[in-house]
């Protein structure tokens, strides 16, 4: 069950990366938190608990959804189809995906 | 989605000669300005934060222990943490950004929002701003 789940975030997210527009790193999600752009917050498993804390005040603050991904940082910046880690990333705009729609339910 | 760095917001200064001090915002600029092409807020804060104030004080000790010192300062947002906190005192008309061109409209402006603050602390609301933040 949650296999299937995370296997369809995963799809959710390729999703997004191929037609939506995101940000990739912790300076750019606080930025887009700030101007109110990012949709949904992803943030890795392995994420430090102070940067993982100050993630979601500012999410709280901004009333954005967050979604503790399942899996480390190197898991995350495979998801995004990228060759480096990446340990949150911002949605600003989901593209065709329905990631935003499904994912605060969820989480 | 709700935009949060608003007049009014209590923010804590992160760099700086007045880091780990509370401020409040005055005015934001989200798209920045010519001089500085980033998101940035005026805000006025406190340099001294007041003392406890105990029951034996006399009225000579508290109204000195009472006392705010504040400043007023450019920040960027990169350079502030918000907090979930607001503090509704009228800076508008004292605290200006012409304010901070020179020395004396500076030293006014501190003065005003001084005045502001202390009587703001006298009557006991937003006593988590007048705390001061240990780390």
């Amino acid at each position: 069950m949650q296999k299937k789940t995370h296997e369809s975030i995963n799809n959710r997210l390729a999703l997004v990366m191929k037609s939506g527009k995101y940000t990739l790193g912790y300076k750019t999600v606080l930025k887009s938190l700030r101007s109110s752009k990012g949709k949904l917050i992803i943030i890795a498993n392995n994420c430090p608990p102070l940067r993982k804390s100050e993630i979601e005040y500012y999410a709280m603050l901004c009333k954005v959804g967050v979604h503790h991904y399942n899996g480390n940082n190197v898991d995350l910046g495979t998801a995004c189809g990228k060759y480096f880690r990446v340990c949150c990333l911002s949605i600003i705009d989901p593209g065709d995906s329905d990631i935003i729609k499904s994912m605060p339910g969820d989480h | 989605m709700v935009k949060f760095l608003k007049p009014n917001k209590a923010v804590i200064v992160l760099q700086g000669r007045y880091a780990g001090r509370k401020a409040v915002i005055v005015k934001s600029f989200d798209e920045g300005t010519r001089d500085r092409p980033y998101g940035h807020c005026l805000v006025a804060g406190i340099k001294k934060y007041p003392s406890k104030v105990i029951r034996k004080d006399s009225a000579k000790k508290t109204a000195k222990k009472s006392r705010v010192k504040c400043f007023v300062k450019l920040v960027n947002y990169q350079h502030l943490m918000p907090t979930r906190y607001t503090l509704d005192v009228d800076l508008k008309d004292a605290v200006t950004v012409d304010a901070l061109q020179t020395k004396d409209k500076k030293v006014a402006a501190c003065k005003a929002t001084k005045a502001r603050f202390e009587e703001r602390f006298k009557t006991g609301k937003n006593r988590w701003f007048f705390t001061k933040l240990r780390f």
